[in-house]
């Protein structure tokens, strides 16, 4: 157990140093497979860990390294291996094993294909690293190490500005949030003198009854803690406020978009949450926080997704609107039924992302959807499967038969999250299921325009579409192997995740008595409720397909006429840039400029650096004068000298 | 008291000296051939002084006229090991100008004779005697290129400037006699110590430090250095710059930490003014320099400003520092003298910092030699320079002299300024025509040795030299 | 009281005759003033009873170093009004500097006093023996090595002398005293014998 664990964790690192150093020596194609066999075999292993684990209770905390020591404070290096971690394995390994798959089709023409799956098994490295943290510390070594991959392939293409500009501010935005996480961490450690999970949550009870003295205000301090590490799964999962990065994360290459914008990198927020939530079931106001953030963005995000043209931010704002739905699943209480719509979520986006990238890869890396149109007869296989991914995240299925309903991945589990919503009883759950709703019809409408804008319809752009081409094997298989998942994952995996296996599977790597709670209130929900996401589906692909396909006018250009303000909001999405353009980066620039033009080369280079450079200089013309050459001048100076220094004597010792 | 008493404490000089006198017997009997075999023998001299300084018991002879400690004896040796590298150097230089003449190695020998005698001064008499048979010897080095204009000139200077200096000192040991009734250290020490001390032996003292601070260049009695470092012959600028440089600091730490211990309130503000003015006005004045002799000759100068900075500090930290910063000094001045001595194209010496230019692709190995001695001076980390500035620097601010050692810090940024210029002009400019090769295998074995000198053996190994240099200091501080 | 008196009047001499040696227009004259400083001083040597130090102030200052700056300046025929150029101009600095320094040892004189422990370390008793005998026991035996080392500094001028100014001029004809005695007779001498009337030829 503890040997299969440390393959599947340093297979991907191994890879990544050999593909990354070794790539010239061993060539593009000796990277590929060298990186894409480690992948695979850890999400081979992964799966039998995943079995061990979630079945027969294996599993445990291994000790790796001890990495620091300092008086009090002990972080070793260690993996902790439970159910939670368990589920996170095979999402990200699975996952990444198909992506580094496809890459090998979709980067085929790329200069630097080593770089690329270096990088791409270094996240995954990181990934690994940040679910098996026992401790938080290295729980933050993950997560700042996913931000470092995450950087480099976002700037992948690292000669266009726009990649550039996009991997600074995904690095910057998260940076606001890692400071929160990096407080909570802080806090945690203070309070608790230890940033060993077991020992903090042992602590739990203790800290509820504590209270912090800020700015003379007592606050009280769980809540506050766990606010702050809110703060920072809200960073790396986008949520409102801090999402702006996640969108124009898409000008990384489309695989990474999957992988990490996506699947896996992006729901690090969720596991944290989820892996800390005996701490936050401790706090009622850090819960709710949770859940009208979680609600809000689910919301917020998918009224984006609405007119978004470029079909890659589309997704990228279905992502978020779906990282939302998780988050107030949290709140709720429903850890489970957060991860597993996490885990169906990142098969069945990876899928859409790949299928999207499989579009663009056809449309020869043409991303605005109003130049496709009607390639469902050129790019068939990717069509299909494209409808697969779409009906599980419209969330498509039969409710109330067979016990819990039948459907597609995506089904299962944002009824369950919705149902734990309306179960939860409050206020926080009420406006977190009445956003969920709207969002689930919008995400339908969304997803639908998606598919028919691209794949039916009048192609708009002859050119393109005469020479587009169904994707290689290489690349499709990858698609079929999520296919499947976003087929089967909610089906097969709602007993043990929500339903009445769960705490048999779970076995205490979430927060136990709050899930007890939210799930069994979500099964006891009226009947009403569990059809209403289905029909709100329903629905939106129905409105969908009447804009798009079934009207002969123009439907979506009159609805645009006719609320220009709405249409404005969500199409600027919301005007969040622009916001904080004004608000943060102009002033931050202003300042910075200032700083830089008056500060640094005004005072600080001109008074010190360059000030004293152009002195010395100066100094220098006048000592080189001096040095005349003549004798009696050298002669006369020592005496002068010698002059100087009797007086300067005879002056120091008369006071 | 018999005046022959311990006369063996004296044996290095003696043989310097009978050695002197028989090789120039055979320089002169040989004639103009002679001067390889002489430049041996004379190197051959020096080695053996050397080895007969490490076998000399400590003590004092001649009525208390000559003293043997540990510090002596090091700084002997330091003195030896420069004399007779700068022999070593010598020789192609002089042939490629055609004065290869036996009389220059056994000049050598006798301003080394000169420096020893200097070092294990322990009277204002012998003090002064061994100044001057080492400048004697010196100014005849430095014309020694007489068919010159720009080395008689360098003499010239050299010599009616520092008649000037001595002139001072002897005033100044005057003054202190008469105010101190003697000339002798131990009796000046026991005057001193006795109380009441006459403001006409401070400025005696002040005098006296004037004259030997001259012999170190160090400011304001620098300003024959950069002319006679550039007029002179490079071989002879190289031994300039280190052996009696040893020999007067030395001399200046037996003065100052001897017999005028007690006055150290008096005399640390002067180093102190000294110290400051040379680190600044060595870095500045350097800045504009396009000769490289001339470049090194300020380069001494800031030097000196530490090395005598640490002595200001009056402690037993402060001459460890400066034994230390004397050692490194050795090594590194060598080293680079014996890069300006490889400079030369097509059989003429050159001395220009752009004839530099882009040496490191002509010839890379005596590019990275130089970079490393560059580097060191300075005082980048993990080279031996580094240390050498550290210790003076901490040794001063133990001492609370904080306001000095800032300004020195300062004042070496400033000096790096040209340190790395060259670097710059080596590693970044267009390759100018290049040097003639080989290297002398002589030049090459010195670069190779101080390179490895500066990099990696002084940084790694430390011990042994911070024990010997702290052997050295202790002589002051725990009675002679 | 005649003691003092003499005192006076040769210190006076020596400071005034100092003072022309550096004002005078005449080189020569400044070396005509120097000898008279030296006689001066040799006076005052002889006031104090170092009989032997006067005498040598004389025969060697006045007799050879003052006769050979004569021959010096008189050969270098040395323009004196140039050398003055620069006089006026530096004037208000250097006499700045000069009374400053000037002022200091006056102060520090002025303070005079033997040190308490100066009396003890003086090595000579003057009053036993006669003072060329007190001088030869100070030189050749308290400091012999002073004696020596001062014999190597005269070496090395010596040797720098020869260095700095003996040339071998090519085409120069020079005796070879070893070869002119080494010869023989044979050598040098061929007997012909002749008859009349026909002279020699080999």
């Amino acid at each position: 157990m503890e040997f299969l664990v440390k393959v599947i964790v340093f297979l991907p690192l191994i890879a990544c140093l050999i593909a990354g150093f070794a790539g010239r020596a061993i060539g593009d194609r000796g990277a590929q497979w060298v990186t894409t066999l480690g992948l695979l075999v850890s999400a081979v292993l992964s799966w039998i860990v995943f079995f061990k684990v979630g079945f027969e209770g294996a599993g445990g905390t291994f000790r790796v390294a001890t990495w620091i020591v300092s008086d009090t404070f002990e972080s070793a290096w260690s993996l902790r291996v439970d159910t939670l971690t368990a589920v996170m394995l095979i999402v990200v390994t699975t996952v990444s094993a198909m992506v580094h798959l496809y890459s090998i089709g979709y980067m085929a023409e790329d200069p630097g294909i080593p770089r690329f799956m270096s990088y791409l098994s270094l996240f995954t490295f990181a990934m690994l690293m940040l679910v098996t943290a026992d401790n938080l510390v290295q729980l933050f070594f993950g997560w700042e190490g996913v931000g470092l991959a995450s950087y480099l392939l976002i700037g992948y293409w690292y000669e266009r500005p726009s990649a550039n500009a996009a991997a600074i501010k995904a690095f910057i935005v998260n940076r606001v949030g890692d400071f929160g996480f990096a407080l909570g961490i802080f806090a945690v450690y203070m309070l608790t003198g230890s940033v060993q999970l077991d020992a903090i949550f042992k602590a739990g009870p203790e800290l509820a009854a504590m209270n912090f003295e800020f700015l003379g205000v007592q606050v009280p301090a769980l809540t506050t803690i766990c606010i702050l590490l809110f703060i920072g799964a809200c960073g790396k999962s986008a949520q409102i406020g801090l999402h702006t990065w996640l969108p124009d994360a898409m000008e990384g290459p489309t695989p990474v978009s999957a992988l990490i914008h996506a699947a896996t990198m992006v729901t690090a927020g969720i596991f944290m949450v989820a892996r800390l939530s005996p701490l936050f079931e401790l706090s009622q106001t850090a819960l709710a926080v949770v859940t009208v953030v979680g609600a809000s963005t689910a919301f917020f995000a998918a009224t984006i997704g609405l007119t978004q043209w470029d079909i890659k931010r589309v997704v990228a704002y279905s992502t978020c609107s779906q990282l939302g739905y998780m988050f107030f699943a949290c709140g709720v209480g429903a850890y489970g039924a957060a991860i597993f719509h996490l885990m169906t979520h990142a098969f069945f986006k990876a899928l859409l992302f790949l299928g999207s990238g499989s579009v663009i890869h056809a449309m020869h890396h043409e991303q605005d959807m109003r130049h496709m149109g009607g390639l469902k007869d050129k790019i068939p296989q990717t069509h299909w499967l494209m409808w697969i991914g779409t009906l599980s995240l419209a969330g498509i299925g039969i409710p109330l038969i067979l016990g819990h309903g039948i459907g597609f991945a995506g089904f299962h589990s944002k009824d369950i999250i919705l149902e734990a919503a309306y179960g939860a009883h409050s206020g926080v759950g009420f406006y977190a299921f009445w956003l969920g709703i709207a969002g689930a019809f919008m995400t339908a409408f969304y997803s639908c325009r998606l598919m028919f804008l691209t794949f039916f319809g009048r192609p708009h752009d002859h050119h393109h579409y005469e020479q587009a081409h169904e994707s290689p094997p290489v690349m499709l298989i990858p698609l079929y192997v999520l296919a499947l998942g976003a087929v089967v994952a909610g089906f097969a995996g709602y007993n043990i995740f929500v339903g009445d296996g769960w705490e048999g599977f779970w076995r205490g790597s979430i927060a136990m008595e709050g899930s007890r709670e939210a799930l069994h209130h979500a099964h006891e929900v009226p009947w009403l409720v569990k059809v209403l996401p289905l029909v709100m589906g329903v629905a939106g692909i129905a409105v969908a397909w009447w804009f798009y396909v079934g009207s002969r006018a123009n439907l979506p250009q009159m609805m645009a006429n006719a609320f220009p303000a709405l249409y404005q909001l969500s199409y600027r999405k919301w005007y969040f840039d622009e916001l904080y353009d004004f608000l943060f980066v102009r002033p931050a620039l202003w300042i910075g400029g200032q700083f830089w033009k008056k500060g640094d080369v005004g005072i600080i280079d001109g008074v010190g650096p360059n000030g004293l450079a152009a002195g010395a200089a100066r100094m220098s013309r006048i000592l080189g004068r001096v040095q005349s050459g003549y004798l009696y001048h050298y002669a006369f100076a020592m005496l002068i000298g010698v002059a100087l220094l009797v007086t300067w004597y005879m002056l120091s010792r008369g006071q | 008291m018999d005046g022959l008493h311990n006369w063996t404490l004296a044996a290095p000089e003696i043989f310097l000296a009978a050695a002197a006198m028989i090789l120039l017997m055979i320089g002169v009997y040989r004639g103009e051939r002679g001067a390889d075999l002489v430049s041996s023998l004379c190197v051959a001299s020096l080695g053996i002084a050397i080895f007969l300084v490490l076998r000399l018991e400590h003590g004092t002879a001649y009525h208390e006229l000559f003293l043997v400690d540990a510090f002596t004896k090091m700084m002997k040796v330091l003195s030896l090991l420069a004399a007779g590298i700068a022999i070593v150097m010598s020789r192609s230089y002089f042939v490629l100008v055609g004065v290869w003449r036996f009389e220059f190695p056994v000049l050598v020998l006798l301003a080394t004779l000169g420096m020893l005698v200097m070092i294990s001064a322990n009277d204002l008499m012998t003090l002064y005697l061994g100044l001057e048979m080492q400048s004697l010897a010196l100014y005849v080095t430095a014309a020694f290129q007489r068919d010159s204009e720009r080395s008689t000139e360098a003499g010239l200077k050299y010599f009616v400037l520092s008649s000037v200096a001595s002139g001072m000192l002897l005033y100044g040991a005057s003054l202190v006699y008469g105010f101190a009734g003697t000339t002798s250290f131990p009796g000046l020490a026991r005057g001193f110590l006795a109380g009441d001390v006459a403001t006409g032996a401070i400025i005696g003292l002040v005098f006296v430090l004037a004259g030997l601070v001259f012999k170190i260049s160090a400011v304001p009695f620098h300003m024959w250095t950069p002319d006679v470092y550039e007029g002179a012959p490079t071989p002879v600028t190289a031994l300039f710059s280190v052996a009696p440089k040893i020999a007067a600091m030395s001399l200046i730490v037996s003065v100052v930490m001897g017999p005028f211990r007690p006055l150290l309130a008096q005399w640390q503000q002067i180093l102190v003014a000294v110290a400051v003015l040379s680190t600044i006005w060595g870095a500045i004045a350097a800045l504009r320099q396009e000769n490289i002799k001339r470049l090194m000759a300020y380069s001494s100068i800031a030097n000196m400003g530490y090395v005598v900075l640490g002595l200001a500090a009056g402690t037993e930290e402060g001459v460890r520092s400066v034994v230390i910063y004397m050692i490194i000094y050795l090594a590194m001045n060598v080293g680079t003298f014996a890069v300006i001595l490889s400079m030369r194209r097509k059989g003429v010496m050159v001395e220009r910092i752009s004839d530099l230019s882009g040496l490191a692709q002509r010839q890379p190995m005596m590019a990275l030699a130089l970079l490393l001695f560059m580097f060191s001076m300075a005082g980048i980390p993990p080279l031996a320079g580094f240390f050498a500035k550290l210790n003076v620097f901490l040794a001063a601010i133990n001492a609370g002299l904080y306001v000095a050692a800032t300004i020195a810090v300062l004042a070496s940024v400033v000096g790096a300024y040209y340190y790395v210029r060259i670097v710059k002009v080596m590693y970044f400019d267009d390759p100018a025509e290049a040097f003639d090769r080989p290297v002398e295998r002589d030049m090459a074995v010195v670069m190779l040795a101080t390179a490895l000198f500066v990099f990696p053996v002084f940084p790694v190994f430390q011990a042994p030299f911070m024990n010997g240099a702290q052997a050295a200091a202790k002589t002051f501080f725990s009675g002679r | 009281m005649i003691h003092a008196l003499a005192f006076y009047v040769f210190a006076a001499v020596t400071v005034v005759s100092a003072f022309m040696v550096i004002s005078a227009r005449n080189p020569v004259h400044s070396v005509l003033y120097l000898i008279l400083a030296f006689f001066n001083s040799a006076a005052l040597f002889l006031l104090m009873g170092a009989e032997f130090i006067a005498m040598i102030l004389v025969i060697v200052y006045v007799g050879a170093v003052a006769v050979l700056f004569l021959f010096v300046v008189m050969m270098l025929d040395i323009n004196i009004a140039e050398l003055r150029q620069g006089f006026l101009k530096y004037l208000p600095i250097g006499a700045a500097v000069g009374i400053a320094l000037f002022a200091e040892i006056l102060l520090a004189l002025g303070a005079w006093s033997v040190s308490p422990v100066a009396a003890g370390s003086l090595r000579a008793k003057v009053s036993d023996v006669p003072n060329t005998e007190a001088l030869g026991r100070l030189i050749y035996t308290d400091y012999m090595f002073l004696f020596q080392a001062a014999g190597m500094v005269l070496l090395i001028a010596m040797i720098g002398a020869i260095v700095l100014t003996l040339r071998t001029r090519p085409g120069v004809r020079r005796q070879k005293i070893a070869a002119q005695i080494g010869r023989r007779r044979e050598e040098a001498v061929v007997l012909v014998k002749t008859r009349v009337g026909e002279g020699v030829s080999s």
